[in-house]
C-alpha cells in the first residue's frame, strides 16, 4: 500500500543497514539515550496521569510503547553517533517509493478508498452496538490503536513535501493550541473531586461527550470520527 | 453552575483558536502551517509517527477501552 518511504535516520531501511552496532549497545545506556526525546516523555506522562485516574490497561500500553520507542531512538541515536551513514538504503527507499506512487492513481484508488470507507462505517456500526467499556468495545480499539501504531512504525504511507521557512517558525502556533487545550483538559481534571469522580462544575472533555456516548448513534459517530481522523494521520 | 459553563467557554476557546489557525493557514499557506503541514512535519521521524498514533490510539481508548 506504501506510496513513499521517507529515507528519516530512523526509518526501517537504515535499521538493516546497521544491525551490528545494536548488538553491542547496552541495553539501559540505550534506553536512557532514547528516554531524552521528548515525545517519549509525554508517552510516560500519559501513561502516569492515565494509570491513577483508574485506567491501569491505557497506562501499561503507553508505558509498553514509551520503552519501546526509547530503544528504538537510542539504537537510534548510538548509530549515528557511532557515524554509520545508510545514504545508499536511504537512496533506494525513495526510488522504490517513486516507483510505487505512481501504481495507486486514478480509479484504483478510488475504489480502494470507498472499499476503506465502506469497512469504516461498518466498524463504525457495528462496534459503536457495544457498550462503553465493555470488552468487546476495548477489543476492537486495541487492535485498531495496535495496527495503527504498527503502520506508524514501519513509515509513512505518502512522501510529503518538508515545512520550510516562515510556515515552519509559525508552527509553535499550533503547539500553543493544544497545549492550552491539553492545560485546560487537566486543570479541570484536578478540581474534581477524585480522579476518577466527575465533576459538574470542572468537566473533563470525556464528563462532557458522556451523554453523547451514551447511544449507539452517537458511539458510532465518534467512532467514526476517530477512524477519519486516524485516516487522516496515516496518510501523513 | 457559573464554573461549568467557565470550563465549557475554555474548551470552546480553544476549538476556535485551533479553527482560526487552521483557517489562516489556508487563506496564508505561506505564512501559516495548515494542521496537516505541522502533523507530517512531526511525523517525519518514527519517534514522530509513532508518537502521533499513539495519541490516536490513546483517543479511542480513553472514550471506549476499560
Amino acid at each position: 500500500v506504501t506510496d513513499a518511504a521517507q529515507g528519516t535516520p530512523d526509518d526501517p531501511v537504515i535499521t538493516q543497514s546497521a544491525v551490528g552496532s545494536e548488538r553491542q549497545a547496552p541495553l539501559a545506556q540505550t534506553a536512557l539515550t532514547g528516554l531524552r526525546q521528548p515525545i517519549v516523555l509525554v508517552l510516560l506522562l500519559i501513561a502516569f496521569f492515565t494509570s491513577i485516574s483508574g485506567r491501569v490497561l491505557d497506562g501499561i500500553l503507553m508505558l509498553t510503547v514509551a520503552l519501546l520507542l526509547a530503544l528504538d531512538a537510542g539504537k537510534t541515536r548510538l548509530r549515528s553517533q557511532a557515524g554509520l551513514s545508510a545514504t545508499a538504503a536511504v537512496a533506494s527507499g525513495r526510488a522504490q517509493a517513486g516507483r510505487s506512487g505512481q501504481d495507486s492513481r486514478g480509479v484504483r484508488r478510488l475504489l480502494i478508498g470507498l472499499a476503506w470507507l465502506a469497512v469504516g462505517v461498518l466498524y463504525a456500526v457495528l462496534v459503536g452496538t457495544f457498550q462503553r467499556y465493555s470488552w468487546p468495545v476495548t477489543a476492537c480499539v486495541i487492535s485498531l490503536g495496535c495496527l495503527m501504531v504498527a503502520i506508524g512504525w514501519q513509515g509513512p504511507l505518502r512522501q510529503r513535501p518538508a515545512l520550510t521557512g516562515q510556515p515552519l517558525r509559525r508552527a509553535w502556533l499550533w503547539g500553543v493550541v493544544v497545549c492550552a487545550g491539553g492545560l485546560w483538559e487537566l486543570s479541570s481534571l484536578l478540581q474534581q473531586p477524585h480522579l476518577t469522580t466527575d465533576s459538574y462544575a470542572h468537566p473533563t472533555i470525556s464528563a462532557l461527550t458522556d451523554p453523547l456516548l451514551a447511544s449507539h448513534p452517537g458511539r458510532s459517530l465518534v467512532l467514526g470520527i476517530w477512524l477519519w481522523l486516524g485516516w487522516f494521520l496515516a496518510g501523513r | 453552575m457559573r464554573s461549568h459553563y467557565l470550563t465549557v467557554a475554555g474548551y470552546l476557546l480553544v476549538l476556535a483558536a485551533g479553527v482560526t489557525l487552521q483557517t489562516v493557514a489556508v487563506k496564508r499557506p505561506d505564512k501559516v502551517p495548515s494542521l496537516g503541514r505541522v502533523l507530517s512535519h512531526v511525523m517525519r521521524t518514527r519517534t514522530g509517527r509513532v508518537g502521533v498514533c499513539v495519541a490516536w490510539a490513546w483517543v479511542g481508548l480513553h472514550f471506549f477501552a476499560k
